[in-house]
């Protein structure tokens, strides 16, 4: 390039490099300064060349204290010196790694200090577009991956029914807005806390990781939504920065991530505990829909009637089933003792029988030695019984005066008798 | 720290209590005095859900650096 430059101040020898400039030697050349040359050529340099893109391979990179960043530009021949001052370098997703092929977009100039030329570069890209940024995405999720924190069993599951949603994002967003009118539509008894955040620009990582620290430490929500409304990979990044990641990851309640639309995932989709592809999405997945709950709830009257009508036929159930177990068991433990019983009442029954008609032949034997006692045999041996007509016996002199009407027995009936008085005693 | 409060009147709560009172009805160890208690008290769940339910409003607040909420106004459609 400095070939193109007419200028011919090389074709001559410096005498004083450290002088002053304008300091013409009293005779002789002109002589220039260092200072001078290098200004001059500087601005050649600037004046002439417009802004350019120039690919290369990245070497040498190295960041100073203040943000700088310093490196060449290579390819098989030849190199170039660049430098990406902290303002620009500040908004790379990553610093490249040594080798990396990239296109660096800058203005050549010169370093008067040093007398080199180089290349200030004003943006700076890989592999295409958004190379730079998928080569930080995969290096961040390699980080994270190592430490198992995409791991899906740490993913916990949200809470069916929250009865507090909290919600990171721009207050100014459509995202906001979207989450609050399916949150409205499906479940109005839900409380809604927003904690508003830049979502882009510089520093909106560390905002948005503070919001979500605020947030999910607050004990208010039972699930938190963080996200943002679609946009370029660029306006997307703070969602890939790891400040973001780890506020989600420390979070004690689930995290559901809803940024820009479904194509794009960032590390803190992988990192939440669901990934919703937009923040509409996000919102239908932390509540459930209200006719869905009217629709169950109305069905669990008839559940518990027939659950209680169960429980009651299962107690009948049970009483019957004992019921009968018993008599079964009552039958079972009786049935040898009901033999028993049948043989003894028989054998009594016989032994009874026995009994009886030993009886009665002692009975037989009894009435024929009461017949020979019976007053009527002593009638038949000629006696006979004297009764007065009420039928008191008749036994003494006194029993019979003179005139008493009385009755004899004898064997065969009775005869009509009157008393003729005591007859005298011969004896006496 | 967890932020699920132990509140027995919130719909979560009654929900996952007329699960449970389903489970331990359909069970075979609950008497016929505690069935009907349940029943009753499972009703009485539904009732109160019910009224939950039909809250009209999204109530909407913003988080304060203080820790402290007050109502956000929102656009919503």
């Amino acid at each position: 390039m400095a070939d193109d430059l007419s200028l011919d101040l090389f074709g001559e020898e410096p005498e004083e490099p450290e002088e002053p400039p304008q300091q013409p030697a009293p005779a002789g050349p002109k002589v220039w300064s260092v200072s001078q040359v290098n200004r001059a050529v500087r601005g050649l340099l600037e004046d002439s060349v417009e802004p350019l893109w120039v690919g290369g391979e990245v070497g040498g990179w190295t960041r100073s204290r203040a943000g700088h960043r310093y490196f060449t530009l290579k390819d098989d021949r030849a190199q170039l010196r660049c430098v990406m001052f902290a303002r620009e370098a500040e908004r790379l997703p990553t610093d490249p790694d040594e080798g990396t092929e990239v296109r660096a977009l800058g203005e050549l100039t010169l370093y008067e200090a040093r007398g080199d030329y180089q290349l200030v570069v004003r943006q700076l890209e890989a592999e295409g577009a958004e190379g730079l940024w998928r080569i930080a995405f995969e290096k961040l999720r390699t980080k994270l991956e190592a430490e198992g924190l995409l791991d899906p069993a740490r993913k916990r599951p949200l809470p069916a029914y929250p009865a507090c949603v909290g919600v990171v994002t721009s207050l100014e967003g459509a995202a906001l807005r979207d989450i609050v009118s399916v949150l409205a539509r499906r479940a109005p008894w839900t409380r809604v806390i927003v904690r508003g955040t830049r979502v882009q620009g510089e520093g909106a990582a560390l905002e948005i990781a503070r919001a979500v620290d605020a947030m999910t430490r607050s004990g208010l929500a039972d699930v938190v939504i963080v996200g943002r409304g679609g946009g370029s990979v660029e306006d997307l990044w703070a969602f890939n920065e790891e400040p973001v990641a780890r506020a989600i990851v420390a979070s004690p309640v689930p995290v559901v991530s809803a940024v820009g639309h479904e194509v794009d995932v960032t590390i803190s989709d992988l990192v939440a505990d669901l990934r919703a592809p937009t923040p509409s999405a996000a919102a239908e997945g932390v509540v459930p829909d209200r006719d869905a709950i009217v629709h169950r709830l109305g069905r669990v009257p008839v559940q518990l009637a027939r659950a209680l009508r169960g429980s009651a036929e299962r107690r009948r159930g049970a009483v019957v089933g004992r019921m009968s177990r018993l008599a079964r068991t009552m039958e079972r433990r009786f049935a040898p003792r009901r033999q028993a019983l049948d043989r003894a009442l028989a054998r009594l029954e016989r032994d009874a029988r026995v009994a009886l008609d030993g009886r009665r032949r002692r009975l037989g034997t009894l009435a024929a030695r009461l017949e020979a006692l019976s007053p009527l045999a002593t009638l038949q041996r000629g006696y006979s019984v004297a009764r007065s007509s009420d039928g008191q016996v008749l036994r003494a002199l006194d029993d019979l005066p003179a005139g008493t009407t009385f009755e004899l027995r004898v064997t065969d009936g009775r005869v009509a008798a009157e008393s003729l008085g005591p007859v005298p005693d011969p004896e006496s | 720290m967890t932020a699920s409060k132990p509140d027995e009147t919130s719909l979560e709560a009654r929900l996952k209590r007329l699960d449970e009172i389903l489970a331990q009805m359909e069970s075979d160890d609950v008497g016929l005095e505690q069935a009907l208690k349940l029943f009753e008290e499972g009703v009485a769940h539904v009732r109160e859900a019910e009224k939950v339910l039909s809250a009209a409003e999204l109530r909407v607040e913003e988080l304060l650096a203080s820790g402290e909420t007050r109502p956000l106004e929102t656009d919503e459609g």
